[in-house]
């Protein structure tokens, strides 16, 4: 056990050192989301100007949901891990996990921890930058309780966002190119996982549904504990809910893993 | 070499591109279906917000649709004929590849830009249009056929933005090698394209309404439209789409003269 802890404590810090090496890039892509901040700002602020609440929140507490979701991109949410892996397959970097001791995707895990340990670290730069213009929206109740529940939250997005990822970079095994199903899904994953809006704003039976599908856990149900969009019951269910789907992700991604190994083919050496 | 040379060129590329989509229709289809998924995307929010709110920046939910679908249709004509082209001119300067389009028998921006053509974006362009239509029929407007042509014209000049902005992003990887990803940037700036020019205040009003053509781009043509033909207004479209084309076709030069192929 503890063998197997140091065997994957040596990727992660790999892997740190390899993400360090893109931190501007991380910076960039920072500065470059602050724009789509900037979208969220001027349209919801348009469209609270006569309303004091939409959907039971006000101007500041939707806002600062999307501050939020902004910092959980950065922290646990996929950026490019699909492509990553894909890659490795068509290349054959796969290969040399055939022959050692590794589990591929607790490898894979072990990177995608430390690259959200830079992201996550350098989320402070572009939020530094825009704190001037953002701070007076900001608003959050200190509600302990709530903190201490996003934990685990937080935790299960990631696992939940890294599964999903894993499991489209296996599509590879079968497919030539799956660039053209990673951008439908971040489409889908976009809409239901509360990134366009919050999900409670859409109508109740769309948003009961939505309660039972991953994406949901992704981003909107970690933000939505600790803004207090959603009250006790819905955060202790959801947590059930979401440890199902972290389960059944998982067991999704190393049965691809299985069934994918029996198509591929190492050639050369 | 004339237009008729250009035409040539274009149609003989054209019809590669469609020969080549019909040899790969899955692909075709998927990313047919990609672009319709977040055109679809960006419509439910309209959806959600106006379930709550009757009006943004004194747009109602239809006059809103009727800005997406403009937006969408222009972005769709954009991607569709030149978004493939354009993407890969920073990785073809870092690799060399460019060399082949100097060789080519034409002007180098017009060859880099017409080699490829998507169909699948053309296709969704329908589906922006399509919006249009549906939009401008709920708000019961009926524009005569002076105004349908002054918006065609305004969506023209839409294209010929987007495809400079987007030249003067490539463009940059004459100068910075290290430039990968830069074309990311074209969707930054044009997703304030959706939101109406009311409801820009302060310094993003000076930036995404003044400085850039993010925002006029689709709001000019949807409140010809919405309100009718107006000189001012389509004067600043017609302006900003030529200065911008010529600021893309000198800086795109100026870049070009630097170019010095890759070793190797």
């Amino acid at each position: 056990m503890f063998a197997t802890l140091t065997k994957y404590r040596h990727v992660f810090l790999v892997g740190l050192q390899g993400n360090l090496v893109y931190r501007w890039n991380f910076a960039i892509r920072g500065v470059f989301s602050l724009f789509s901040l900037a979208v969220v700002f001027i349209l919801w602020g348009a469209a609270y100007k006569d309303l004091d609440q939409i959907g039971g929140f006000n101007v500041n507490q939707t806002l600062t949901y999307f501050v939020l979701l902004f910092v959980l991109q950065f922290l646990v949410g996929a950026f490019n891990e699909d492509y990553q892996i894909s890659e490795e397959i068509r290349n054959g970097l796969i290969n040399q996990f055939l022959l050692k001791p590794v589990n591929y995707y607790a490898y894979r895990f072990s990177i995608f921890v430390a690259a959200r340990t830079v992201s996550g670290a350098l989320v402070i730069l572009p939020l530094l930058l825009a704190m001037p213009v953002i701070h007076e929206n900001l608003t959050l109740t200190m509600d302990f309780n709530r903190f201490a529940l996003a934990v685990p939250a937080v935790a299960m997005a990631a696992l939940i966002q890294f599964s999903i990822a894993y499991c489209f970079g296996m599509l590879t095994f079968w497919f030539l190119d799956i660039q053209g199903f990673i951008i439908l899904s971040f489409a889908i994953e976009t809409l239901l996982g509360g990134q366009m809006f919050p999900l409670d704003l859409m109508p109740a039976a769309v948003f009961k549904v939505a309660q039972y599908l991953p994406f949901y856990y992704q981003m909107y149900f970690p933000a939505a504990i600790i803004t207090g969009r959603i009250d006790a019951t819905l955060i202790a269910r959801g947590l059930v809910l979401q440890f199902f789907w972290v389960l059944t992700l998982y067991g999704l991604a190393q049965l691809l893993w299985r069934r994918g190994l029996r198509h591929h083919t190492a050639v050369g050496g | 070499m004339g237009l008729r040379h250009y035409a040539r060129l274009w149609l003989a590329s054209a019809r590669y591109a469609i020969i080549r989509t019909m040899m790969f229709r899955f692909d075709f289809f998927l990313w047919s279906l990609v672009e319709f998924t977040w055109m679809m995307v960006n419509l439910l929010l309209v959806q959600v917000i106006y379930d709550h709110t009757s009006d943004i920046a004194g747009w109602t939910k239809y006059e809103m649709l009727l800005l997406v679908g403009t937006s969408m249709t222009i972005q769709r004509l954009f991607t569709g004929f030149f978004w493939s082209n354009l993407f890969e001119v920073g990785r073809n300067v870092r690799s060399g590849h460019f060399d082949f389009f100097l060789a080519q028998p034409g002007n180098p921006l017009f060859m880099i830009s017409t080699r490829k053509l998507d169909p699948d974006g053309l296709i969704n362009s329908l589906v922006g249009i399509a919006v249009v239509v549906y939009s401008a029929n709920k708000l019961g407007l009926h524009p005569g056929a002076f105004d349908l042509a002054v918006y065609g014209m305004l969506i023209a000049c839409g294209v010929i933005l987007h495809y400079s902005t987007m030249v003067l992003i490539i463009a940059l990887s004459f100068w910075i090698t290290s430039s990968q990803g830069i074309e990311g940037s074209y969707f930054v700036i044009y997703q304030f394209s959706r939101l109406p020019r009311e409801a820009f205040k302060g310094i993003s009003k000076v930036l995404f309404v003044y400085l850039l053509p993010a925002v006029v781009v689709s709001n000019i043509p949807a409140n010809v439209l919405r309100h009718g033909f107006s000189l001012p207004q389509f004067g600043w479209m017609v302006a900003i789409a030529l200065a911008w084309f010529t600021v893309a076709l000198l800086v795109f030069q100026s870049g070009l003269r630097r170019y010095s192929s890759a070793s190797s």
